[in-house]
């Protein structure tokens, strides 16, 4: 048995590796993480002279590591959404879908190729960006073991933003549509699940919050704080915030939850989960099968 | 080989086909035929499993695979009316693209996408994108594209829509070849007289019903008793116009000034009879001819019946 490609997957590399977005994609982001770099540089420059010390900027170039981390979350979870969104709605915009439809791909394998080529793509810009990276390593003293961290955790990021672009792609019939409804769902992730813990906290003067910040697991947001919490200080968000909770304050699982390093566990298997239920949403979608009535064909 | 049995789609309220029942033999040369809007493109997405029936089953060969299954996906080769390529690949990768979808190896696609370019006469184009080639030549990459997994059922839904009269005898010619290789192909379109002369066997459709099928002969003596007649009057149109009012199984279909156009179903002696009254009656007849039935009448006969 030999190793196959998803033809997708294939295909979709083969195709963006001959336009000129591929090119300019990677120059966008690159000057990007530059702009961030010069900036955190500057910054760091300016506090290291104004707190009169030795003059010794290099300690603090380890605060490189997650500005430019972030400078590089935030454009993946922007550009990912965008990448899948036009993956299934394109096909059907172009009349390649049908085809695709009457081969021996499942629709599960269509949605995890189109996935899958979105995350691939998004490494080459990341690892376009490894030398940069590398200084705040290489200056700041930080484990190398962060940066492979670092790596799943984008891969993660983007296999989440992937999978809601393709389910909104599944969901609508033009690209445009689609790309606006994965920021809807982006709105509903990463505002609206810190709803409950905001409401609790108005009714209770934050005395009493219940299980209340349990929907966060699936925040990205706090995922990477509590992330690169750990990474650089070793300690949870949960617990670095005053002392840990004191039983009453919170549920017994989110109790249970804030110590050591269970909730970053967690809450990556919570996104991962969610990213295979989009999937498998889309998949379900796309399948010509379960589709009850059959959507309006354009001519 | 194909065996669609009582198969039904609405849509909301809307019935696009209608208790559709149809056999096709192993090695037929299929002809679908029907107007705008009449149900062949809705069959025949529910036959490739990318429309769900509200009703009714489909069935190729001895197979007892459902519709949309991997089983049934490898026995049909589908050509869409309309459909598109991707940029930026060539014509070799396309071929390569659909053939790893059917799960083949690339040097088994390889060896294959020659012989079918061949086939289709695009040999010299194998190095070429996709997206410039014309829309004949994409027709004809659908199709080898359609064949590369060598399917017992090859659908093609208007497979000459588009196409310029050269490029229309081309495609005509590639499926008269595939035919006899042995392949049982189905062609949806409603250009009548191209399917006269390559199907061996067709269907009439209309308003999501078969009106008619079978093979193309027991189809065309069907008309055989409802022929067209021309009679050519130099005089006494009037005359000959009541006696023809007068028979049973007679319509006249046009007047023209010395001309008359009617649709009979009367026997032969029949026929006589009234030719004979009307000489009698100092008609003078100049012409008198039995048109050929040809598809185009019968799609006619059989569409409009169904309208009215
Ligand atoms: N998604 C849909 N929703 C509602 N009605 C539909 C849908 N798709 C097709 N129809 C209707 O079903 C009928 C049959 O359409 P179909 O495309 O099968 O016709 P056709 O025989 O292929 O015609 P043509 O020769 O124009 O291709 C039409 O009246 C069409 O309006
Ligand atoms: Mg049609």
């Amino acid at each position: 048995m030999r190793m196959r490609w998803n033809p997708i997957v294939k295909k979709d590399l083969q195709v963006t590796a001959r336009s000129m977005r591929l090119s300019w994609g990677v120059f966008a982001y690159e000057t990007v993480l530059t702009m961030a770099f010069l900036l955190a540089l500057a910054v760091i420059q300016q506090e290291s002279r104004s707190i009169y010390t030795t003059g010794n900027i290099y300690g603090y170039l380890i605060y490189l590591f997650p500005v430019l981390s972030i400078a590089q979350v935030c454009i993946v979870a922007l550009i990912v959404p965008v990448i899948t969104a036009s993956s299934i709605s394109g096909e059907k915009e172009r009349q390649t879908f049908d085809i695709m439809l009457t081969t021996c791909m499942s629709p599960f394998s269509i949605v995890l190729g189109k996935v899958a080529s979105a995350v691939l793509r998004i490494l080459f810009f990341v690892m376009a960006g490894m030398p940069i990276m590398a200084l705040a390593f290489v200056a700041g003293g930080l484990s190398w073991s962060y940066l492979f961290y670092f790596i799943l955790t984008i891969i993660l990021l983007s296999l989440l933003s992937g999978s809601i672009g393709i389910l909104c792609s599944a969901l609508c019939r033009r690209s445009i549509t689609a790309v606006v409804l994965s920021y809807v769902f982006y709105f509903f992730i990463y505002i609206l699940t810190f709803l409950p813990v905001i409401l609790r906290a108005l009714l209770t003067d934050g005395e009493r919050m219940g299980e209340s910040m349990l929907i966060l697991l699936i925040n990205p947001f706090i995922f990477f704080e509590e992330f690169f919490m750990q990474l650089m200080t070793g300690e949870s968000l949960f617990g670095a915030s005053g002392s840990n909770f004191t039983r009453g304050e919170v549920g017994f699982i989110t109790y249970n939850l804030s110590q050591g390093k269970v909730w970053l566990f967690l809450s990556a298997a919570c996104i991962l989960t969610l990213s295979i239920l989009f999937m498998l949403a889309a998949a379900w979608k796309v399948n010509p099968m379960h589709s009850s009535s059959g959507k309006k064909r354009k001519k | 080989m194909l065996y669609i049995n009582d198969l039904i789609k609405n849509y909301g309220s809307f019935t696009a086909v209608n208790h559709l029942s149809l056999h096709i033999p192993e090695g037929d040369l299929f002809g679908f035929v029907g107007p705008n809007g009449a149900g062949k493109t809705t069959t025949i997405r529910i036959v490739c499993g990318l429309l769900r029936a509200s009703g009714g089953t489909v069935r190729i060969g001895n197979t007892a695979a459902a519709v949309g299954s991997k089983e049934m996906k490898r026995l049909i080769g589908y050509v869409p009316d309309f459909f598109g390529v991707y940029d930026n690949l060539k014509v070799r990768e396309y071929m390569d693209l659909y053939g790893s979808m059917y799960g083949m190896y690339s040097r088994d696609i390889a060896k294959l996408t020659d012989d079918l370019l061949e086939l289709v006469n695009l040999s010299d184009k194998k190095e070429v994108y996709v997206d410039t080639l014309s829309r004949g030549m994409k027709q004809r990459l659908c199709v080898a594209r359609a064949l590369l997994h060598n399917p017992s059922l090859l659908i093609l839904d208007e497979p000459s829509s588009g196409l310029d009269p050269r490029a229309r005898v081309e495609m005509k010619e590639l499926l008269k070849n595939l035919h006899s290789m042995g392949k049982t192909i189905v062609i949806s379109s409603h250009i009548l007289s191209e399917l006269s002369e390559m199907c061996n066997s067709i269907g009439i459709m209309n308003q999501g019903r078969l009106l008619t099928a079978g093979r193309i002969e027991d189809v065309m003596k069907q008309i055989a008793g409802g022929n067209r007649m021309r009679i050519q009057i130099a005089s006494g149109m009037e005359t000959a116009q009541r006696i023809l009012k007068e028979q049973a199984g007679v319509k006249i279909e046009s007047v023209r000034e010395n001309e008359i156009l009617i649709l009979s179903n009367c026997t032969d002696q029949a026929v006589n009879a009234f030719i004979g009254l009307m000489i009698q009656n100092q008609v003078i007849l100049t012409g008198f001819y039995k048109e050929e039935g040809s598809l185009e009448t019968l799609f006619m006969q059989l569409t409009g019946g169904g309208a009215q």
